[in-house]
C-alpha cells in the first residue's frame, strides 16, 4: 500500500516537473544544432537580404555600406541576362526533373523485382550519385568533345552520323546534353527515395488486389502509385531545389555557353559576387533566386498537396 | 493548416540551405583557366608612363621579417628556386610561400575574400596583370608608387607600368609576361612547298591546301570558348584590322574593323579551316589537336613551345616552328598580339611593409628574372628582357622583338564585365546562332552599360 502510494505520488510529480524538465532538456538539445544553423544558414540569408538593399564598395577597411533601397533589384530585373538566366533555369529544372522522376520510379520497380544480386545492382545504380560531379563533368566533356569525343566516334562508327557534332558548341544540343549529364547524375538519387518508398508498402495489398482479380497494371494504379505519392513527392521537392542551384555542370562543360545560353542563375550569381565584385548585386541575384525556389516549391507543393497530406497522417 | 505551416517551416530551412550553396558557390569551382589570360597597355600607348611621386618613401634596404607570398605559378619548381635565392640573399628576411588556386577566377576570389576580410597575410600575392584597376578601385592592393622611388619603375620593359597603374598610381610590379605565337607544322609546310605564313589570308589558304591534299585533319586552331581566353585572341585579330575595342573611353565594336575580325574567326570555321569545335576549346584543347599531329597551325601562348617538345605528350617533337602572330593583308609585316603575364601587388594590410617592398624588389631584379626566363617564362625587366643571351631559354624568346603588343581594355575596374560582354557575344557569333552583325552591336551596347560601372552592367 504505502509503496503504491509512493509511486502514484511519484508519477504524479513526474507528469509535471519532468515536462517541464524535458522542455528544458529539449532546448538544451537542440541549442547545438540551432546556433549552426544560424551561423551557416540564416545569418547569410539575413545579411544576403541587408547586402541586396545596399550599394557596397570595397575598401581597406572592408565592405562599405551605402542603403540604395530597391536600386539592385531595379538593375537587376532591368538585365536581358538575368531573365535569360531564369528562363533557362526554370526549364531546364522542369524538364530534368520531370524526365528524371520518370525514369527513377522505372528504375525503382525494376530493382524492387530484381530478385538475385539486388544490392549489387543497387550499389552500381549508385556509382554516377556518388561521382563528385565536377570529376563526372570532366569526363561528359570527353565524351561530348567534338574532336576526340567519344560520342561522335561511337555514332560515325555506327553510321548514325557522318560529320562530327559539336555537342557543346550549339545552342540547342548544348543544352540537352547538360540535361542529359544531369539525368545521368541524379537519377539514382530518386531510385534511392523511391525504392525506400516501394519497400515501405506492405505486401497484403498486392495480394488483396491479386485476389480481386487485379492486373499488373492495375496492381500499379490502384496500389503502387497511391501508396507512393509521398515519397515521389519528396524525391521532386529535392530535386527542384538541387536543380534551381544548378552550377558545376554548365560550370565545367559550357561555361555558360555558347554565349549565354546555359548561364543559370547560380552561375550568375557567382559571377556577378566574385569575378565582378558586385556584392550588392549579386545579393539581389541570390535573393531573387531563393525567391523564385520558394514559388517553385509552393508551386509543386501544392500540385501534390493532398499526396502530401496523406503520407503524413 | 498545421500542414501548411508545416510546409513553410520546411521550405523556408530547405531554400535557406539553397542559398547557402548558392553563396558557396565561389568556393567550390574548379575548372581549368590556363594562366594564359593577362594582358597590358593599350596598343596606343608606347610613351612612358607618368608615375606620380612617392608620398609615404620607404627605405627597406636594412629590412627584417617573416613575408607570405600568395604564389600562383602553375607547375615547376621556379617559386621554390625564386624564394631561396632571396632568402641566401637578405638572411633577415624569411619567406612563406601559401600556393594558390591554379585556376585564375577562383584564385581572385580567395584573394578577395582573404583581403577584404582584413588579413595582413599574404603580404604580396600574385596576380594576373588585368587585376590593377579592378583590385585598386576595391582597395584589395596598395599603391606600390606610394612607398617605392619614382626610379623603380625604370627598370621595366615599356608598356608594362602603364598597364599596372590606376589613376596615377601604380598597384602591381610586373613580374613576368606572356603572349601569343603562331605555331607551324614546318614538316607539312615543307611538304608541300608552303612558306611560312604572315598574314591571315596566308594562314587561312595554306591551311585549307595541306587538309585537303590530306596533310592534316584539321588546318588552324585556336580559343574560341565562352571565356576570357576568347577576348584574348578577338582583340588580336581587331587590333591587326585597325580597331580597337574602346575609342576615347566608348565601346567601338560597331565598327568595319570589328566587323572584320569577327568575320574573318566566322570564316574560318565556315569554310572548315577550324573545326566547328573550336567555340568550345580553351588553351588545353586546342594545344592538345596541335601536340597529336592533327592540325597545321595553332595559336597559343609561349608555353606551348616546350609542351609541343616534350615527347611524353606531344607527337610532334622536332616539327613544330614557331613565329609571330601574321596580320591582315596590307596591315604591315606582323600581327598584335595580347599581353597576358602575372604582377606582384602588395596587401594593404600588410604588417611588414619594408620586407615586402624588399621582396618585389629583388623579385624583379635581374638575379630573380633570369632565374624566371630559364624557367620559360618571359623577363618584364629590359636589362633581362634585352639581353642577347636570353633566346638560349626558348627560340619564343628570339621572336619578341618582332612582337607589336595589344592589351586588353583591363584599365577600368568594370573589365571583368566589358571582358565578358566581348566574348559571350563573339562566342555565340562563332557557333552561328547570332549573325557576326548582331554580335558585334550586343557587345558594343553591353559594353557601354558595363562601363557605366553601376546598374544591370555589373552582371
Amino acid at each position: 500500500m504505502a509503496m503504491e502510494a509512493a509511486s502514484t505520488g511519484k508519477k504524479e510529480r513526474r507528469s509535471g516537473s519532468l515536462q517541464r524538465t524535458d522542455v528544458r532538456a529539449g532546448w538544451g538539445l537542440l541549442t547545438p544544432a540551432g546556433i549552426v544553423i544560424l551561423a551557416v544558414t540564416i545569418f547569410p540569408i539575413l545579411y544576403s537580404l541587408f547586402m541586396s538593399f545596399n550599394n557596397i564598395q570595397l575598401t581597406t577597411n572592408g565592405f562599405q555600406f551605402t542603403f540604395t533601397g530597391l536600386q539592385n533589384y531595379k538593375d537587376v530585373y532591368s538585365a536581358p541576362l538575368f531573365w535569360h538566366s531564369v528562363g533557362f533555369t526554370i526549364y531546364y529544372s522542369v524538364i530534368t526533373v520531370a524526365v528524371e522522376l520518370f525514369l527513377g520510379l522505372l528504375i525503382a520497380l525494376a530493382i524492387q523485382n530484381v530478385e538475385r544480386l539486388k544490392s549489387l545492382s543497387i550499389v552500381v545504380m549508385l556509382i554516377p550519385w556518388a561521382l563528385i560531379t565536377v570529376i563526372s563533368a570532366q569526363m561528359w566533356g570527353y565524351i561530348y568533345n567534338g574532336v576526340y569525343g567519344v560520342l561522335n566516334a561511337i555514332l560515325q562508327g555506327l553510321h548514325i552520323i557522318h560529320t562530327q557534332v559539336n555537342w557543346l558548341g550549339q545552342p540547342f544540343t548544348a543544352v540537352v546534353s547538360l540535361m542529359i549529364a544531369d539525368i545521368w547524375k541524379t537519377t539514382p538519387f530518386v531510385v534511392i527515395i523511391l525504392l525506400s518508398g516501394l519497400q515501405m508498402i506492405p505486401k497484403d495489398y498486392y495480394e488483396a488486389a491479386l485476389i480481386d482479380g487485379a492486373n499488373a497494371w492495375q496492381s500499379f494504379w490502384n496500389v503502387t502509385f497511391p501508396q507512393l505519392r509521398g515519397s515521389i513527392a519528396l524525391a521532386g521537392l529535392f530535386r527542384i531545389l538541387q536543380a534551381f542551384g544548378i552550377f558545376d555542370l554548365p560550370f565545367v562543360l559550357t561555361q555558360g555557353g555558347p554565349g549565354t545560353t546555359t548561364t543559370s542563375l547560380a552561375m550568375l550569381g557567382e559571377e556577378t559576387l566574385f569575378t565582378n565584385l558586385h556584392f550588392g548585386l549579386g545579393a539581389a541575384v541570390a535573393i531573387s533566386t531563393v525567391i523564385l525556389i520558394l514559388g517553385a516549391c509552393l508551386i509543386f507543393l501544392s500540385a501534390f498537396r493532398g499526396m502530401v497530406g496523406e503520407e503524413a497522417q | 493548416m498545421k500542414t501548411r505551416t508545416k510546409n513553410w517551416a520546411a521550405i523556408v530551412t530547405i531554400a535557406s540551405t539553397s542559398t547557402a550553396l548558392l553563396a558557396g558557390c565561389g568556393q567550390t569551382q574548379s575548372a581549368n583557366t590556363s594562366n594564359g589570360s593577362a594582358s597590358i597597355a593599350p596598343k596606343q600607348n608606347t610613351a612612358s608612363t607618368n608615375v606620380v611621386a612617392p608620398t609615404h618613401l620607404v627605405n627597406y634596404s636594412n629590412a627584417s621579417g617573416s613575408v607570405v607570398w600568395a604564389e600562383s605559378f602553375t607547375t615547376g619548381p621556379v617559386a621554390k628556386q625564386l624564394v631561396s635565392a632571396f632568402e641566401k640573399k637578405y638572411p633577415k628576411i624569411k619567406v612563406t610561400m601559401q600556393v594558390q588556386p591554379s585556376s585564375t577566377d577562383t584564385n581572385r576570389a580567395d584573394l578577395t575574400a582573404t583581403i577584404s576580410g582584413g588579413s595582413a597575410t599574404p603580404d604580396v600575392y600574385m596576380g594576373d596583370v588585368i587585376w590593377p584597376a579592378q583590385f585598386a578601385h576595391a582597395q584589395l592592393a596598395a599603391p606600390l608608387s606610394d612607398y617605392l622611388p619614382k626610379s623603380f619603375w625604370n627598370r621595366f620593359s615599356n608598356g608594362l607600368v602603364q598597364g599596372a597603374t590606376y589613376n596615377g598610381k601604380v598597384y602591381a610590379a610586373p613580374l613576368f609576361a606572356d603572349t601569343a605565337f603562331l605555331y607551324y607544322r614546318k614538316d607539312l609546310l615543307q611538304k608541300y612547298h608552303l612558306p611560312v605564313p604572315t598574314t591571315w589570308e596566308q594562314v587561312k589558304s595554306e591551311a585549307a591546301t595541306i587538309v585537303k591534299k590530306g596533310g592534316a585533319k584539321y588546318g588552324f586552331v585556336w580559343q574560341g570558348a565562352d571565356y576570357e581566353g576568347l577576348t584574348c585572341d578577338f582583340d588580336e585579330y581587331l587590333a591587326d584590322a585597325g580597331g580597337s575595342v574602346l575609342t576615347n573611353g566608348k565601346a567601338s565594336l560597331n565598327t568595319p574593323a570589328a566587323n572584320k575580325a569577327l568575320g574573318f574567326m566566322r570564316s574560318l570555321i565556315t569554310s572548315g579551316v577550324t573545326p566547328k569545335t573550336v567555340d568550345t576549346f580553351q588553351e588545353p584543347q586546342s594545344e592538345n589537336v596541335f601536340t597529336q599531329g592533327q592540325a597545321v597551325f595553332l595559336r597559343n601562348w609561349s608555353y606551348a613551345w616546350s609542351d609541343s617538345q616534350n615527347p611524353a605528350s606531344s607527337k610532334v617533337v622536332g616539327k613544330v616552328g614557331v613565329t609571330a602572330l601574321p596580320t591582315f593583308a596590307g596591315h604591315g609585316s606582323s600581327g598584335y598580339s595580347t599581353v597576358g603575364g602575372w604582377d606582384l601587388y602588395l596587401n594593404p594590410h600588410t604588417k611588414n611593409l619594408a620586407a615586402a617592398l624588399q621582396f618585389i624588389d629583388w623579385m624583379t631584379s635581374p638575379q630573380a628574372q633570369e632565374i624566371l626566363a630559364a624557367n620559360s617564362e618571359m623577363p618584364t625587366i629590359k636589362a633581362v628582357a634585352n639581353s642577347p643571351s636570353l633566346k638560349k631559354y626558348s627560340p619564343v624568346f628570339a621572336l619578341l622583338p618582332k612582337v607589336k603588343f595589344v592589351s586588353r581594355p583591363s584599365q577600368t575596374p568594370q573589365y571583368p564585365s566589358v571582358s565578358k560582354a566581348i566574348y559571350d557575344n563573339v562566342n555565340e557569333a562563332l557557333a552561328g546562332s547570332v549573325s557576326v552583325g548582331t554580335a558585334l552591336k550586343n557587345a558594343n551596347s553591353q559594353i557601354n552599360s558595363a562601363q557605366s560601372g553601376s546598374g544591370s552592367g555589373g552582371l
